[in-house]
């Protein structure tokens, strides 16, 4: 018998090795929405649509029909294509720049609409197809191409907390998670869940996925997990914040 | 995916019970695999990846087959098959 690697069915196998850089953390939120796929049977019927910023680099990444647009603004294609056809179930996929500042409202108003679909949003602290500038989410310290001497609050603001904002304006059906890659089983938990929620029509589903940014963040290895693992997560506590259904274990 | 993405590595670890398997067309050498893995069975091989960049090999006596590196590899370079699974 033929050994293959242990790819998600759902992958284009073409197009592999994927475009994202080494260590990226897009290859790990994209291997838990594939097995997630996988396991939830739905490829014949799913659309995908990734944002302008690195998560572009998945417009041939699946065997799914995929769309790509600009920022933020995949949630409100998305949103035409479930109102189109509900059978279908649709995946917004993009940044924290995309979904968090520059289409930002776009996020809220799917939000409040309660717009039957999925928005899967990876949190990598930073700008990083442009070259690694400041995002809503960068951290308070954190040195990026904008923030030399690191984000000051008094003066570049807060982090933005998008999963506890999308909690506090979305209604009772809605699912909202933040995972991280590096709690692997965790975030395809919730990624799982965020699509059964829209299979069964419950409401709008919502997740951040904690990421990693190598190239941008200028760390090897070690330093990578770490700022993840006790930096990041400390700002961004991962867990279940709106659950129709009850929580995961 | 070219061919050359197909070959792959093998070592037999934890105590002859698993396959550790890179595949080194996938491999993009960053390292990630070898902070994870509990038991530091990973090091750096004289197999070079997609990018030119070393990429990794587990050591059969001290590798426990739990899948840790093979869940975190973002661009799933890595297999860890258990036998005695094939057997059943
Ligand atoms: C309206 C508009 N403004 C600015 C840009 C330039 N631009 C392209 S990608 C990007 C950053 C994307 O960052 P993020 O959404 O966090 O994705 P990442 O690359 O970090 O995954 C920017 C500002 C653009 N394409 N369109
Ligand atoms: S720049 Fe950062 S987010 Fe973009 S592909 Fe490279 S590691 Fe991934
Ligand atoms: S399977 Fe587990 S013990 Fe073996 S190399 Fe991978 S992480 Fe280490
Ligand atoms: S995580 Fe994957 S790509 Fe990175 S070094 Fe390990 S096997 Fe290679
Ligand atoms: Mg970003």
């Amino acid at each position: 018998m033929e050994v293959m690697p242990k790819i998600p069915k759902s992958w284009n196998l073409e197009t592999k090795p994927h475009k994202f850089c080494p260590g990226c953390g897009h290859g790990m939120v994209l291997k838990a929405l594939g097995q997630a796929i996988d396991e939830l049977g739905i490829q014949d019927r799913m659309v995908f649509g990734c944002d302008i910023g690195c998560s572009l680099l998945s417009w041939d990444f699946f065997n799914v029909d995929t769309v790509q647009t600009h920022h933020g603004r995949t949630t409100p294609v998305m949103v035409g294509v479930k109102r189109a056809n509900p059978e279908l179930i649709v995946v917004a996929y993009m940044g924290d720049g995309g979904g968090y500042a520059i289409g930002s409202q776009h996020l809220v108003n799917a939000a409040t609409r309660d717009d039957k679909i999925t928005v899967l949003l990876v949190n990598n602290t930073n700008y990083a197809m442009t070259g690694g500038q400041m995002a809503p989410t960068t951290m308070p310290g954190q040195k990026t191409e904008t923030t030399p001497y690191g984000r000051d609050v008094s003066e570049a603001g807060y982090p933005m907390m998008g999963p506890e904002m999308v909690a506090a304006i979305s209604h009772e059906g809605a699912y909202v998670a933040r995972g991280s890659v590096a709690k692997f089983r965790r975030l395809k938990a919730y990624i799982k869940k965020a699509l059964e929620n829209q299979m069964a029509g419950r409401g709008f589903s919502f997740v951040e996925a904690l990421s990693t940014c190598p190239t941008n963040w200028r760390t090897n290895a070690q330093q990578t997990w770490a700022f993840l693992e006790d930096q990041m997560t400390k700002q961004y506590p991962p867990g279940e914040l709106k659950t129709p259904t009850g929580k995961e274990a | 995916m070219e061919k050359t993405a197909l070959k792959y590595v093998e070592k037999e670890v934890h105590q002859g019970k698993a396959f550790f398997r890179i595949f080194p067309g996938l491999c993009k050498g960053c390292g990630l695999c070898r902070e994870k893995c509990p038991e530091e069975a990973i090091s750096w091989s004289e197999e070079l990846g997609v990018y030119g960049t070393p990429t990794v090999v587990a050591d059969p006596e001290k590798c426990i087959a739990c899948g840790a590196c093979e869940q975190v590899c973002p661009d799933c370079a890595i297999a860890i098959e258990r036998k005695a699974k094939e057997k059943e």
